[in-house]
């Protein structure tokens, strides 16, 4: 009784504690076309929180913002704030490279480095950091393992990270974000390229990192988003329409776009 | 639910047959207690027999409920309010199943009752089993028709069952303490009606399933 009291208990946010990224009021711009319109989210620390809704509504678009990835480009704007542990990223005195840092990304599609596997995870880690030879290897076995790769690919480490199969290649991609000990992991449907046995790898992954880190997913599969999740946001046409605990979107949604959209009557 | 039908126009026709299904088999069980107490009132043991015979039918329709729903989650996935009427149809089957159940147990009594004997409990009964079956009736239109009104409404009327019940015990213990020769068949007609009773108890179980699934919420935790 008492597990099922607790597995019943309020989300992080719910409970009063303060959100590690708090979205407000934000709009994006891709030249004269909004893609997103006063958005207010909070995301929870330690939970992954899956963003979801039809193409063009503006999921990958709000992690884009986060990282503010859309300043490599000058058309892309962003108005209103993103909070991270209370300090707007958003602000151009933020530093980029510790956004960079703070926040890691792994995309759709696998994107190695055309190097060893080593180096792939070694890139970064040189990049922010000065290490020893010793330290650096400490460093790629530690994100290897935490990325459930490193069994896979320690008699291998010179091997060209092509070399190995897409399910690895995310994985290794993971490890890469993993490396430089960010604090939140945006995963842009990570699994989408991949087969049912490497995504089950991928989601055993995410469920296991949520303990340390605070992960947003955003994902065309349902049934993935309410696997790998605690909390879920839906978003129509560059607005944020529901967000609410995963069991609560998926048996009980408030808002009926939600529900036409989960259950499969949208459109 | 919202207007529209599934992109998918198969799930809306797997959700539908499989609701029908659900309300086949309440009717089916209803018609069973109306049988079940006409064979009673006119000791017709024959027909008494062929009902409990029959009851098979409606296990047959359980276990098919059960097939398409294990079908369904399988193959659609259903989610929000077609995951809660799926989960909903599945309790619904089993809970019909076991009114059909009650009504064959009323039925395996009729045997046992004296031909003649009149029994003026026995003019109380009907009226108990017309308002047990009412309430399987619209707690399963209250699930066909996603009505969260009616679904209260049946849940209301499970105490006006079960004072009948308490009227009946006290007339039957009367008529027992006058006459000892009366405890046989009071007997009998005390189970009859502890049946009866029982049957209220699974519409109203069933008309919460269907709030449930029509709302989202459990009855239990809204103000009655």
């Amino acid at each position: 009784m008492m597990e099922l009291m607790e597995r019943r208990q309020l989300s992080p946010i719910l409970a009063g504690l303060p959100p590690k990224i708090d979205i407000r009021g934000v709009d994006f711009f891709y030249g004269k076309s909004q893609a997103l319109k006063g958005v207010d989210l909070a995301v929870p620390a330690n939970a992954v929180t899956a963003i979801i809704g039809p193409s063009g509504c503006g999921k990958s678009t709000l992690l884009r913002a986060i990282n503010r990835i859309y300043e490599l480009y000058p058309e892309q704007w962003a108005t209103g704030e993103i909070l991270i542990d209370g300090r707007n990223v958003l602000e151009r005195r933020y530093s980029l490279s510790a956004l960079r840092r703070a926040v890691g990304m792994v995309f759709q599609k696998p994107t190695p480095f055309s190097t060893s596997i080593r180096n792939n995870v070694a890139f970064a880690l040189s990049y922010f950091e000065r290490l020893s030879k010793a330290e650096l290897a400490d460093r790629i076995e530690d994100a290897l393992r935490q990325a459930a790769l490193w069994d896979e690919v320690k008699d291998k480490l010179n091997a060209s990270a092509l070399s190995l199969s897409g399910g690895q290649q995310q994985r290794l991609c993971i490890a890469r974000t993993l490396a430089v000990r960010p604090e939140i992991i945006l995963l842009d449907e990570p699994t989408s390229a991949l087969d049912p046995i490497s995504t089950a790898r991928i989601e055993e992954l995410i469920h296991e990192l949520r303990q340390r880190f605070t992960i947003v997913i955003v994902t065309h599969n349902m049934q993935q988003a309410a696997r790998v999740s605690q909390r879920t946001a839906f978003f129509h046409l560059g607005e944020l329409v529901e967000v609410g605990d995963t069991t609560q979107i998926f048996t009980n949604p408030h808002v009926p776009r939600t529900q036409d959209y989960i259950t499969g009557r949208y459109g | 639910m919202t207007a529209g039908g599934h992109t998918l126009t198969a799930f809306d026709q797997d959700l539908n047959e499989l609701r029908g299904l659900i309300v086949e088999m309440g009717s089916f069980a209803e018609a069973a207690i109306e049988e079940a107490m006409r064979c009673l009132v006119q000791r017709d043991a024959a027909a008494a027999r062929e009902l409990v015979a029959g009851d098979q039918q409606l296990d047959d329709l359980e276990a098919e409920a059960e097939r398409r729903v294990v079908e369904l989650i399988a193959l659609r996935a259903p989610m929000a309010d077609d995951l809660r009427d799926v989960v909903a149809s599945l309790k619904i089957a089993g809970v019909v199943e076991r009114i059909g159940d009650y009504a064959k147990n009323i039925a395996r009594r009729v045997r046992r009752l004296p031909k003649r004997a009149t029994l003026e409990p026995l003019s109380l009964l009907p009226e108990m089993a017309k308002i047990a079956q009412e309430m399987v009736h619209n707690s399963l239109i209250a699930f066909a028709e996603r009505d969260p009104e009616l679904a209260r409404a049946v849940c209301a009327r499970d105490d006006a069952l079960d004072d009948f019940y308490e009227v009946i015990l006290r007339t039957l213990v009367t008529y027992m303490m006058e006459n000892p020769q009366n405890i046989g068949p009071s007997t009998t007609l005390l189970f009859v009606a502890k049946n009866l009773e029982r049957i209220g108890d699974h519409a109203t179980n069933i008309a919460e399933t269907a709030h449930y699934a029509a709302t989202g919420d459990q009855l239990a935790d809204q103000p009655q």
